[in-house]
C-alpha cells in the first residue's frame, strides 16, 4: 500500500507525532541505486563507510547515511536543503546532529532525529520539537552471555529481579531484549553517552496494565540521589518487519498521563518508494 | 580511469561511478587510499580513540590476541578473519550490545572492571588492550 510516491515532499511531524522509518538492507540490490546513494554522502561519511569490514557492512552503513539524508531532506525545511546539502556534526557528547543554514530571516523548526541499526534493518526517527533515541535489535538476536550475569552487571537490581522470574529462557531472552532496547533509546534520548546515563543508574518501570495494555506506561526511575537524570520521557515500542524489536524515547509534552505516543511507521527504500506500515506493539511471542 | 583493486563486486561498481577518482583498497582493511587525478593522498587512517591510554602502557602482543579472539568470538567472524589492534570494533560490525558484552567478556577474561567512561573510549582493539593492561597495572 502506497501512502505517497518517492521523492514527494513530507509533512513535518507534529509536535504529538514520532515518524519512525526503516529500511532493509536485503530489499536494496541495485548496483545504480546504491552508487546514486554513495553521491549523496559527505567526504567523511564515504571514508566511514568504506573502513566498514565487508560488502554487507559497508552497504548498511551506505543505507543508514542515505535513510537520514533522504529522510530529512523530504520534509521541506528550506527549498535550498537536498539530502547532498545537508551538513551534520556530532554534538559534544557524540550524537549526530544537523547543522541548518542560519540567516536573519529564517529559523529551522527543531527537527530532531536519531539513527539505529542491525546489519538486516536500519531505522530513523524523527521528531520536532524533542530530543530522541532509538534502538532496534533482531528478535531473535542471541547474546554470548549469561543474560542474567549480563544484567546483574549493567542492569538495575529491580530490573535484574524481573527478568529472573520469568521461567521460559526464550521469553526471558526476548524480555531481555526488549529492556536493552528501552535503556538504550533513553540513553541516546538523553544525548549524553553510556556514560552519562549508566545503565544501572537507572530502571526501567512498567506501569501497571490498563485494561488496553498500550497504554501502560514506562517510566524512568533514577536511583542515586542527587540524580542528572530527566525524567519526562515517554516510549513506545514497535515492531518491524516482524523480525525487530524497535524502543522509541521522547519527550512527555504534558500530555494526559499514560498517554501513547503516536508513532506513524514508514519502511522506504531511499529514493525509490514508501509504505505505510500499521504500527504494532509487541506482545508476548 | 577508474580502476580498483579487490574482489568485491560492491566497491568496483561504485569506483566506476566515478571516472576521475581511483579507489584502492590497501592490504590494510583499515586504511582507504584514495588517488585524485594521478596524485595518491596519504591513506586516511581511522583515528581511534584519544591515546592517552597508549602514552604510557602500550599492550602486549598477548594481550591484544586475546582481545581479538573475543572479538573475534562475540562478532561470529571466522579464526582467520584479520582482526588486528586496529581494527574497529564498529567496522567489525559490532553494535551497541556487541561492544558491551565484548567489554564484560574482558572483565570476566581478565580480571578487570571497566567503568562506563573508560569503555566508552575504547574504538579500536588496541584501545582496549591498552586499557586491559592499565587496569591491571593497577591492582
Amino acid at each position: 500500500m502506497f501512502c505517497t510516491s518517492a521523492l514527494s515532499p513530507l509533512q513535518l511531524p507534529s509536535r504529538m507525532e514520532t515518524h519512525l522509518w526503516y529500511v532493509l538492507p536485503n530489499e536494496v540490490k541495485s548496483q545504480s541505486l546504491l552508487s546514486q546513494y554513495v553521491d549523496l554522502l559527505s567526504p567523511l561519511e564515504k571514508d566511514h563507510v568504506f573502513s566498514m569490514r565487508g560488502e554487507e557492512l559497508q552497504k548498511s552503513a551506505l543505507l543508514a547515511r542515505a535513510l537520514v539524508r533522504t529522510t530529512i531532506a523530504r520534509y521541506q525545511i528550506h527549498s535550498r536543503v537536498s539530502p547532498r546539502s545537508l551538513v551534520f556534526r556530532k554534538n559534544a557528547h557524540g550524537k549526530p546532529e544537523v547543522i541548518w543554514e542560519q540567516s536573519d530571516d529564517w529559523h529551522p523548526p527543531p527537527l530532531h532525529f536519531n539513527l539505529s541499526h542491525t546489519s538486516s534493518l536500519i531505522a530513523c526517527g524523527v521528531t520536532v520539537g524533542s530530543p530522541i533515541g532509538i534502538d532496534v535489535e533482531e528478535k531473535q538476536r542471541t547474546m554470548k552471555s549469561n543474560i542474567l550475569s549480563f544484567a546483574k552487571r549493567y542492569f538495575s537490581c529491580e530490573e535484574v529481579e524481573v527478568l529472573s522470574a520469568i521461567s521460559d529462557p526464550e521469553v526471558q531472552r526476548h524480555e531481555f531484549i526488549k529492556l536493552w532496547t528501552l535503556k538504550e533509546a533513553y540513553v541516546k534520548a538523553l544525548g549524553t553517552g553510556f556514560s552519562g546515563a549508566p545503565f544501572n543508574t537507572f530502571t526501567i518501570r512498567f506501569g501497571v496494565a490498563n485494561p488496553n495494555p498500550e497504554d501502560s506506561a514506562i517510566v524512568i526511575v533514577p536511583l542515586e540521589k542527587p540524580t542528572n537524570l530527566t525524567t519526562n520521557w515517554q516510549f513506545a515500542q514497535v515492531q518491524l518487519a516482524g523480525s525487530h524489536y524497535a524502543a522509541i524515547c521522547r519527550q512527555n509534552d504534558g500530555l494526559p498521563g499514560g498517554a501513547s505516543m503516536k508513532v506513524i511507521v514508514r519502511k522506504t527504500i531511499p529514493l525509490v518508494e514508501e509504505h505505510c506500515v500499521p504500527s504494532i506493539v509487541p506482545v508476548d511471542d | 580511469m577508474a580502476s580498483v583493486t579487490g574482489s568485491s563486486t560492491f566497491t568496483a561498481s561504485l569506483s566506476c561511478h566515478k571516472p576521475n577518482q581511483t579507489l584502492t583498497r590497501a592490504a590494510n582493511f583499515n586504511a582507504v587510499s584514495l588517488a585524485v587525478n594521478g596524485k595518491s593522498f596519504p591513506s586516511l587512517r581511522l583515528r581511534s580513540a584519544p591515546s592517552r591510554f597508549r602514552v604510557s602502557c602500550a599492550a602486549t602482543p598477548e594481550t591484544v590476541d586475546k582481545v581479538c579472539n573475543i572479538v573475534r568470538k562475540q562478532l561470529a567472524l571466522p579464526e582467520d578473519s584479520a582482526v588486528t589492534g586496529e581494527s574497529k570494533f564498529a567496522s567489525l560490525g559490532a553494535d551497541s550490545l556487541d561492544t558491551v558484552e565484548i567489554v564484560m567478556g574482558l572483565e570476566e577474561e581478565f580480571g578487570i572492571s571497566v567503568e562506563e567512561e573508560s569503555a566508552q573510549t575504547i574504538a579500536t582493539v588496541q584501545d582496549a588492550a591498552d586499557l586491559i593492561e592499565k587496569l591491571i597495572s593497577k591492582e
